[in-house]
């Protein structure tokens, strides 16, 4: 099996750092370019609470002070690339003065719990129904099946999440509403928590299998009729090797190759989770996070998330990056 | 008692338009430890044969009729699991793709591997070692290749350890599917003796499936033709050589182009060519062009001016890895030279400026290897070659762009009602090839560089499109590089032969000397490597196999030129090297 290469790797190191560089920058930059000023909606809020606010203009100033934007932009682009580089996104408008860090802090463990888990289950089950549509061993009823279990891929996953609820938890009653937790638990390593989080997360997560593992059988469809074609998988046959072995060790070991990128990219835009879906099942993830903060127009949460969820997918890329020559002898000579 | 007997085989492929007939009631036996040749054009059902035998037909073709009978074994009663078992340990095949044949995530030891453990059950690790170090030994390949992967192989090597894997059950019967067709003549001729060695050795049946009529005349004891499905002629390869009976037989035997023998050109003498040239200014030039990539060389230091004022055809031959693509495709810009400049009609092809690049794309064109890659599959041929004339704006009208069309078509011999509003995968690959010619002609340009044109189509077609591109040098004024490892097609078109090894030019000169009499080793090596349709004509032994390689390992220390005369319009200059006399 192989092993990475200095260059490889230096040059793969090179490309993660310069990604989260450009994309932090962009993010500073999107905000500025808004007509919306975060102070005005400050006041705002602060009118609404309160009916009228006295010294409207010196709050207004003594905000825009506070968040540093009566600095040059110079400034403000340096300060604002020291704080990320620490994870500091400073304070949520919205929930004034909680810091972004704890907001995201909060909220990361319970979408990368349900997504990853999601993803995963969908990535196998997508990826071997994909290459069972192909196989010429496969039983009919596998065949007709699996074509007609695609419909549920046109279905967003809104629809999706919302007929389960009624059917299974409003209906049946066998799973919670809403929620990550039950209200009754003390959030902590116990048991009683572990499978009320389990309960909870059951069925955002099987909202999102069933819409999105078409996805991967699909491409796999795809890649594995490649496969198929190819001239080692013709000499296997002839070599009376078994089916099976065939299926495994000759096709889904080739095709799987490019899900396997196509896999990291996906983990990237976990965190930004399935918004719809945590949003109707009141799950406290990014997902929701996110959602409101672009209705409370949060800018200091819309970059921290922003920012974590480019994150996540360059340090995702990276690593497969590093894994691949491992599952592909091939890329040892091409990289560098 | 025969290895295999074939009665009344009829295979079927049912279509939307019909059922096709790959093959009609064949009957023929080949006994054990002979060797019979499968010959025939794409598409006359010798593969399909072979496949049958091994129960692995693409779907959705079937047997029809007739049985095969394997060493006492009905084979087409053979269920599922007893057919696996019988697949390599009894009847053996070794593919045409050799560059694809290998799964690219395995060890080469560990596909020898799974095939012994599918038939054998799992076995002692150390056992399993000495097995396909063996077997790769008799291959004539050193046993630390079985701890490689495939893409750290060449393609003669990869071909080789197809061949262990088809010997290393013993079996009664190998079919071997085109083996060397992906190969140079060099490696074709040492893969063949090996191949042949091997299977005298455990005494097996060998059917060789081809197109090749001197390889075939090498390599077989008996030689079967078919036709559209149909046994033609079968008999044994001297007498279907010398006698052939059958008038299609007679033409695969006329087609193969030979050194020295007589051209398959007609030597029709047209109007004077038309002076397309700049005055006093070289079409193309190279000035001391060297290619490197990272520390190993491809392209030795070398010169060249080819005029334009009397169109010529230039070939360039060599085996894989000479640098002769790499010399065409620095010839087109693709790839710039690492030292060095290449001028076309005096301007710097990596310093144009858009307006003369996009004059040079016009004036230079190309054809590659392979037709079935080169067409965009999403439209119809006639946006192939209309799209490029009317971006380099030569388009005037709809009616003048329509008879320019049809004229380029007839010019390579195809009916543009029938080839124009066809999509590509509608055509054969011979079709293709024409029409990348054809598209070519479209811009009359004054530089067509043909990287291995034929190399891809059936034999008998070859002859044909070579004489659509040599035609064009007298009917359009175009000059050729011809881009080849087939030494008898060069010694027919060319007027100037450049034979490369390992990025050194090893003779350059007139086809009539360099290739009819040659002087330099290697070129001698070339030649003796082509298998003649002619049994009298030694093909040599498996000890010459080893001889060549020393020889090889000689020449590349000692890297003289031997240059064997010019032609007026052309100058070759080799820099800082021995030139030998």
């Amino acid at each position: 099996m192989g092993r990475i290469p200095r260059a490889y790797l230096m040059n793969r190191i090179v490309t993660l750092l310069l990604t989260i560089w450009i994309a932090a920058t962009l993010i500073w930059i999107i905000p500025r370019l808004s007509p919306v000023d975060p102070a005005d909606i400050m006041l705002g809020r602060m009118a609404a609470g309160a009916g009228a606010v006295e010294n409207a203009d010196q709050i207004l100033e003594q905000l825009k002070e506070n968040f540093g934007l009566n600095d040059p932009l110079v400034v403000q682009y340096v300060k604002y690339i020291t704080n990320v580089i620490t994870f500091d996104f400073g304070l949520s408008t919205a929930s004034f003065p909680t810091p972004v860090a704890s907001l995201v802090a909060k909220a990361l463990p319970w979408t990368i719990g349900l997504m990853l888990l999601s993803i995963t289950i969908t990535f196998f089950i997508g990826n071997i129904l994909g290459a069972l549509m192909v196989w010429e061993k496969s039983p009919k009823l596998v065949k007709v099946a699996i074509p007609a279990a695609m419909v549920f891929t046109s279905i967003p996953p809104i629809l999706s999440g919302l007929l389960l609820m009624w059917i299974f938890a409003a209906k049946l009653r066998w799973f919670p509403l809403t929620g990550s937790y039950g209200l009754t638990v003390e959030p902590g390593w116990s048991w009683s928590f572990v499978q009320s989080v389990i309960h909870h997360g059951f069925l955002p997560a099987l909202a999102i299998v069933i819409v999105t593992f078409g996805f991967w059988a699909l491409g796999m469809r795809g890649l594995m009729i490649t496969v198929q074609g190819e001239d080692y998988v013709t000499l296997a046959k002839a070599k009376g090797l078994r089916p099976r072995y065939i299926l495994y060790k000759y096709m889904i070991r080739n095709a799987i190759l490019p899900q396997i990128t196509a896999f990291a990219l996906k983990i990237g835009l976990l965190v930004a989770g399935q918004v719809l879906v945590e949003r109707i099942f009141a799950y406290n993830g990014m997902g929701k996070l996110l959602y409101d903060a672009i209705l409370d127009q949060d800018f200091p949460v819309i970059q921290g998330v922003s920012y974590v969820i480019i994150l996540m997918t360059a340090l995702a890329v990276f690593l497969v990056d590093l894994l691949y020559p491992f599952i592909d002898p091939r890329i040892q000579h091409e990289g560098g | 008692m025969n290895a295999l007997t074939i009665t009344d085989l009829s295979i079927d492929f049912p279509t939307t338009k019909g059922v096709v007939h790959a093959v009609s009631n064949l009957s023929l036996a080949i006994d054990k430890g002979r060797r019979i040749g499968f010959i025939g054009e794409s598409g006359s059902g010798k593969t399909t044969t072979a496949l049958a035998v091994m129960q692995m037909l693409a779907s959705p073709g079937f047997v029809s009729g007739g049985s095969i009978d394997l060493g006492g074994t009905d084979v087409l009663a053979l269920g599922e699991e007893a057919m696996r078992k019988t697949r390599l340990r009894r009847v053996s095949y070794i593919p045409q793709g050799a560059m694809n044949s290998l799964n690219p995530i395995m060890r080469v030891e560990d596909q020898l591997w799974d095939a012994i453990v599918a038939h054998e059950g799992k076995t002692d690790r150390t056992a399993l070692q000495d097995r396909s170090d063996t077997v790769l030994e008799s291959v004539g390949l050193p046993a630390r290749v079985g701890r490689l992967y495939p893409h750290e192989l060449s393609g003669g090597m990869k071909q080789r350890v197809c061949i262990a894997l088809g010997v290393i059950l013993t079996p009664e019967l190998i079919i071997a599917d085109e083996p060397t067709s992906a190969l140079d003549v060099v490696t074709q001729r040492h893969v063949m003796q090996t191949l042949k060695d091997v299977q005298a050795r455990i005494g097996a049946g060998l059917i060789l499936i081809g197109h090749d009529m001197g390889l075939m005349a090498q390599s077989v004891d008996e030689l079967a033709v078919l036709k559209d499905g149909v046994l033609v002629e079968h008999g044994a390869v001297r007498q279907i050589i010398e006698d052939p009976q059958h008038p299609y037989t007679k033409d695969l035997i006329s087609s193969v182009p030979l050194v020295g023998g007589e051209s398959f050109l007609d030597a029709e003498v047209g109007a004077p060519p038309v002076n397309r040239g700049k005055d006093g200014v070289p079409l193309l030039e190279f000035e001391d062009v060297r290619k490197d990539y990272g520390a190993v060389t491809a392209l030795q230091p070398m010169s060249f001016k080819l005029d334009g004022e009397v169109p010529k055809i230039i070939s360039i031959v060599g085996q894989s890895g000479s640098g002769k693509s790499t010399m065409g495709s620095i010839m087109l810009g693709f790839n710039p030279p690492s030292t060095g400049r290449v001028l076309f009609e005096g301007q710097d092809v990596a310093r144009m400026g858009a307006a003369a690049s996009l004059d040079f794309r016009k004036n230079v064109q190309a054809v590659f290897q392979d037709p079935y890659a080169c067409f965009n599959p999403f439209y119809r041929v006639d946006h192939a070659l209309k799209f490029p004339f009317k971006r380099f704006g030569y388009a005037t009208s709809d009616a003048q762009v329509q008879d320019k069309m049809r004229e380029v078509c007839v010019a390579v011999g195809l009916d543009p009602d029938l080839i124009l509003s066809r999509f590509p995968h509608e055509l054969s690959g011979g079709q293709r090839q024409r029409l990348i010619v054809a598209r070519a002609l479209m811009l009359s340009p004054k530089l067509l560089i043909a990287d291995e044109p034929v190399s891809m189509v059936d034999a008998s077609l070859r002859a044909t499109i070579l004489k659509n591109i040599y035609d064009l040098k007298d009917r359009y004024g175009i000059s050729i590089l011809y881009i080849t490892h087939d030494l008898a097609t060069a010694y027919h078109v060319s007027d100037y032969v450049i034979v490369l090894y390992q990025g050194h030019i090893a003779e350059a000169g007139p086809p009539r000397d360099v290739i009819g009499d040659p002087r330099h080793p290697y070129t001698q090596l070339l030649i003796d490597s082509i298998p003649w349709p002619d049994l009298d004509r030694s093909w040599g032994s498996d000890t010459t196999a080893a001889e060549d390689a020393e020889k090889l390992d000689a020449m590349a220390r000692e890297n003289k030129t031997v240059f064997r005369g010019e032609i007026p319009g052309f100058w070759l200059h080799v820099a800082d090297r021995e030139v030998a006399a």
